[in-house]
Order: C-alpha cells, then sequence, then structure tokens
C-alpha cells in the first residue's frame, strides 16, 4: 500500500503540486489524468523519489522515501516520462545493468531479463544498439526495466507515448495483467486509455487534485446535468407542454422542426433520469404523442474531465489576477481552492 | 554501486574511447622522448629521467583529463538516464563513487600503456626503478585529484563540451597557481602567497619525482579527492532540490 500524504511541490514560487493526499491501495490501478503541465510528471517524480517534496510524505510498503529511501526504492519500477536508456548499449546488456541496479540476485538475472524481454516482446531485437531503435521500441525498453525485479509497485508516466495502435493494446493489456501482485500508477492524457485499465481515476490540474473516485462513480456524480432526446410525432405544443410538467425535467432546451410532424426536443434532467424517463414515455403515450427516438448523452468521462479542467477558467479577472501575482505567500495560496470552490 | 562501475568500464573499453585516450597519452610521452633523442649530440649516453617526461606530459595531460570525465555525469543528465540512476535502490554517494573509480580504472590503464617507454629504455639502457615508481605513484595521486575535479564539473552542466572547456581552464589554472603565487605581485602579501601555495599540486609533484614519498603529499592528494567528491555528490543533490 502506498500512501501520499499532503505532498506540495514549488518551483521557486510556482506552485506545481499542491498539499494532495492519497492511497494507492494493494492490487489496484490508479489512473493518473491531467492535461499537461498539470503536476503529474512531477508528483510521480516525488513518489519514486527523484525530486524531493517541498512539503508531505510518501510511504511506500511501511517506508518512508526520504527517511529510509533505500528500501523505498526496492519496491519501485520506475518508467519516467522519457524512457531512461543509454543510446549506446545493447539492449540485453542495458538490461543486465538495470537488473544489477535493481538488485536482482546474480543467479536469476539472466531469466528475469527473459522474462520482462518475453513481457514487452523486445526479444528480437536484444542485440541491438538502443540509439537505432524506434520510438516504440525505446519506450518497451524503458517498461521492462521498469519490470524488472519485479517490484510491487510500479510508477508509468505516459507509458503508451509513442507506442503502435497495436502495441498500445499490448502494452495496456500487460498493465491490466500485473494488477495480479502489484499496485500500479500510472499518468495519461488519454481518457479512453484510462477507462479501459484503471480501477480508480485521479484528475489533477494545476497541482490540485479535481476528482478521485471510481471511473463509475465519476460518470455517474455527473448524471445530474443529463440531457434526454426525445423525438416525437404528434403535435408541438401539446408534447411540449407534457415535457414541461413532468417531474424531474428541468429545463427545455431545444426544440427542433423535422418535418411531417415529427419534433425532436432536448431537455435537461434533474434527479433519477431512469425515472423521468419512464414517466416521460407514459405521459406521452397516453396523450396520443408517438415516440420515435429517445436517448441520453451519457457523460462520460471526457466531458467529466472536460468540466473539471475547465473549472478554474471561471474565475474572474481579479482572482486570476491575484493567483499569477509572484510573491503570495504560502498560507494564501493554500486557501485559494477553497474558496473557488465555494463560489462555484 | 557495482553495476555502476561495471557500466561505465563497458562505455569506455567497449567503445574505442579508452584505447583512443590511450594512444593520445603514450603519443603525447612521445614527443619529449623523441625530442629528448634529438638533442643527443656527440656523448654516447643520454641523461634523461622519466620525472622530466612527466613534466612535459603533465600539460598535455590537463587538455586530456577533462575528455575523460566530461560524460561523467553531463550525459546522464541529458539522457534523461539520471532518473534512472536516483530512483534505484542505489544512493547517490555510492553512484559518485562507482564513477570515480571507473574513470580512475581508464587513468591507470592510460599509465599502464606508458609502461611502453621505460620496457624499452630498460632493453637498451638502465632504468632507476625506485625513482620510476615514485614518479608513477605521483602522477597517480595527481590524476586521482584532477579526474575529481573533472568529475565535479561535469556535474554543473548537461553539456559535456562546455563540461571539458571548464574543465580544461580551472585544471590549467591549478596547474600554475603555484608560479602565480610566486609572482611578485602575490609576493608582497605573503598569507596569501601561502594560501594560494597551499592549492598548487606540482610542488609536491616535484619530490614525487625526487624519489620521495611523503605522508603530507599524499594526504594533500588524499583529502582534495574525498573534498571534491563530497562536493559532486552536494553538486547532485543540489540540482534535485533546483530542478524546474
Amino acid at each position: 500500500m502506498i500512501t501520499i500524504d499532503n505532498l506540495t511541490k514549488f518551483y521557486g514560487n510556482n506552485r506545481a503540486v499542491n498539499h494532495i493526499s492519497f492511497t494507492i491501495n494493494d492490487n489496484e490501478i490508479l489512473g493518473f489524468l491531467g492535461p499537461n503541465g498539470a503536476g503529474k510528471s512531477t508528483t510521480m517524480n516525488m513518489i519514486a523519489g527523484f525530486l524531493p517534496m517541498s512539503d508531505g510524505t510518501v510511504n511506500i510498503c511501511g517506508s518512508d522515501i526520504t527517511k529510509d529511501p533505500i528500501k523505498a526504492k526496492e519496491n519501485i519500477g520506475y518508467l519516467p516520462e522519457i524512457p531512461p536508456v543509454y543510446p549506446d548499449m545493447k539492449v540485453k546488456e542495458y538490461l543486465s545493468f538495470c537488473a544489477g541496479l535493481k538488485r536482482v540476485p546474480k543467479g536469476k538475472r539472466k531469466d528475469e531479463i527473459d522474462r520482462v524481454m518475453g513481457l514487452l516482446k523486445i526479444k528480437d531485437v536484444e542485440g541491438k544498439l538502443i540509439r537505432n531503435l524506434s520510438k516504440g521500441y525505446k519506450q518497451r525498453v524503458g517498461i521492462a526495466q521498469a519490470l524488472l525485479g519485479d517490484p510491487k509497485f510500479l510508477i508509468l508516466d505516459e507509458p503508451t507515448v509513442g507506442l503502435d495502435p497495436n502495441q498500445v493494446a499490448e502494452v495496456r493489456a500487460l498493465i491490466k495483467s500485473l494488477k495480479k501482485d502489484h499496485s500500479v500508477i500510472f499518468s495519461s492524457h488519454i481518457l479512453s486509455e484510462v477507462s479501459a485499465v484503471c480501477d480508480r481515476v485521479i484528475i489533477i490540474n494545476k497541482g490540485d487534485i479535481r476528482a478521485m473516485d471510481t471511473i463509475e462513480n465519476l460518470e455517474k456524480s455527473f448524471a445530474s446535468s443529463l440531457v434526454l432526446h426525445i423525438k416525437v410525432k404528434g403535435d408541438k405544443t401539446k408534447a411540449a407542454s407534457i415535457i414541461e410538467m413532468t417531474k424531474g425535467v428541468k429545463e427545455l432546451l431545444d426544440i427542433n422542426d423535422e418535418g411531417s410532424s415529427i419534433y425532436s426536443f432536448a431537455v435537461q434532467l434533474e434527479g433519477d433520469s431512469d425515472e423521468i424517463r419512464d414517466s416521460l414515455m407514459s405521459q406521452c403515450i397516453n396523450s396520443g404523442i408517438s415516440i420515435l427516438e429517445m436517448y441520453t448523452d451519457k457523460p462520460n468521462l471526457e466531458n467529466v474531465f472536460i468540466e473539471l479542467i475547465n473549472r478554474p477558467v471561471k474565475r474572474s479577472g481579479l482572482e486570476e489576477l491575484l493567483e499569477e501575482t509572484p510573491d503570495e505567500s504560502e498560507g494564501s495560496s493554500a486557501e485559494e481552492p477553497a474558496e473557488e470552490k465555494e463560489e462555484e | 554501486m557495482f553495476p555502476i562501475y561495471k557500466k561505465e568500464l563497458q562505455s569506455f573499453f567497449y567503445t574505442p574511447f579508452a584505447y583512443a585516450m590511450a594512444a593520445l597519452f603514450m603519443l603525447l610521452f612521445t614527443l619529449p622522448l623523441a625530442s629528448a633523442i634529438s638533442h643527443l649530440e656527440n656523448s654516447n649516453t643520454l641523461p634523461f629521467s622519466f620525472t622530466e617526461m612527466f613534466y612535459s606530459v603533465i600539460l598535455y595531460f590537463i587538455f586530456l583529463l577533462p575528455i575523460l570525465t566530461m560524460r561523467t555525469f553531463a550525459d546522464e543528465r541529458k539522457n534523461g538516464t539520471e532518473v534512472l540512476l536516483m530512483t534505484s535502490p542505489v544512493s547517490v554517494a555510492k553512484i559518485v563513487i562507482a564513477k570515480f573509480l571507473a574513470n580512475l580504472t581508464v587513468y591507470l590503464f592510460m599509465l599502464v600503456c606508458t609502461l611502453f617507454f621505460p620496457l624499452i629504455t630498460a632493453i637498451k639502457g638502465e632504468v632507476v626503478v625506485s625513482q620510476l615508481i615514485c614518479a608513477y605513484i605521483g602522477i597517480f595521486c595527481w590524476g586521482a585529484m584532477y579526474i575529481a575535479l573533472g568529475m565535479l564539473i561535469s556535474s554543473f552542466t548537461e553539456n559535456s563540451i562546455i563540461a571539458a572547456i571548464i574543465g580544461e581552464v580551472v585544471m590549467f589554472i591549478l596547474l600554475f597557481v603555484d608560479n602565480f603565487a610566486n609572482s611578485g605581485f602575490i609576493s608582497q602579501f605573503p598569507k596569501l602567497q601561502s594560501v594560494l601555495y597551499s592549492f598548487a599540486a606540482q610542488p609536491r609533484f616535484a619530490y614525487f619525482s625526487e624519489g620521495f614519498i611523503r605522508l603530507s603529499d599524499l594526504v594533500f592528494f588524499g583529502s582534495a579527492v574525498i573534498v571534491l567528491l563530497a562536493w559532486t555528490y552536494i553538486s547532485i543533490e543540489k540540482r534535485r532540490w533546483n530542478r524546474g
């Protein structure tokens, strides 16, 4: 189990990561989602023990990364954003060096290297200089390096960047299979990837955690803003009044005339969408209006993501100016996100 | 620690790098030897000492050592492999020591190659072995100090060429610090002179070359190496803190 508590990073006066806390359970894949420059890589570098934190603690399987770094790092396999490979080494040579570095016992080294090369399908390039490999292969060598020694905790920073679609699918399947006996945190800005692989996601922007939940819950929490699309055949005003009168309908957003007395309505819902849909349907049928089509805009992770990420944009001009003032004290900057939420 | 040492040695010996360095080093030795022979006039014996050769070689030598050490940390940083070393269960101190030992090994290899000249001389003439051994110990100590210095400079930058150039300048200044200390201007301030003089390696090497192994000289080179390596360690740690 990995516990991250109150992790903060300042680059000079610039706050890159702002008091974030979360835990990663055993056998869990945690997705780390955010736009470019959100603080994903900084956070991962801190968890891996490469960057020192300005504040907070990281505890990896019982050892603190700052107090007992050697023991903590034994449990970490880390793939940084740029695969840490030596261009003038051969693949097998490089992996053997990494195995030594990660203290894989000498007798087991060969088997271990064969195992990870098999997993990543890089056996055919084992004798090639890394400098001559394509980006995808380099990336896979980087992942292989992280898996060496079978560490309990894997940190993968955008592991599928530079891979072709086929390899992306393979690497995703690999990460899923790692779940059996590892904890994985992996970052990405590709939403489909995160929703395909992860159990839980953390959405981060500008150093703040915007959301942390399972994907289903995230989608559900945004279900309150569901939009229902109904296509009916019949009298327009009658249909509109029925729809407006139905309990749970918040607002009639749009009416489109599609000819031959077919109208499509866009309706903003409030509350349990299933119930509203059923009552809408029965009322329409009772009034002799036939329903041709009915569907809701399913809020997917993408909508959730965009919604969450775009929140700071709503800030008033003055606040934004204050935010950018370089000599803000730590205290005031910590309070800011709280204020924001209240206003929204 | 050992894997890093091994990897560093591989990067020197699996490429032409170490051999080219050794060859260049030997070439530098030939120049004073050839010029000494060409000055051989009517006498049958050549009064000639290897320690003198070392003296003339040292000037070139400070241009070679930074090339050996320039990549030590600069390249790790540039390739992004620094992250790999830092996040593996090896302490930074061990990384520094492993890299120092690897550089020292290459340097030792270069020195061993120069044994070629005393060997040839021994076939045709006589070599004062004791003095030669002392001179080798002296130049080894000197080189170790300069390697530690070169590593420190390499840890400051991401660009290995800049590391080499700065290294050359700094080593050049250090080489002539005793000449500078003896200059008329500095001798007006005896305290400053003694401070500057205590940094000079050349007079200490002179003792070695004359066949003296003094504890104070060994302590000087040993402590210089330790201080420079400790500084390298601090510089790497500092860079982690200042990143971004």
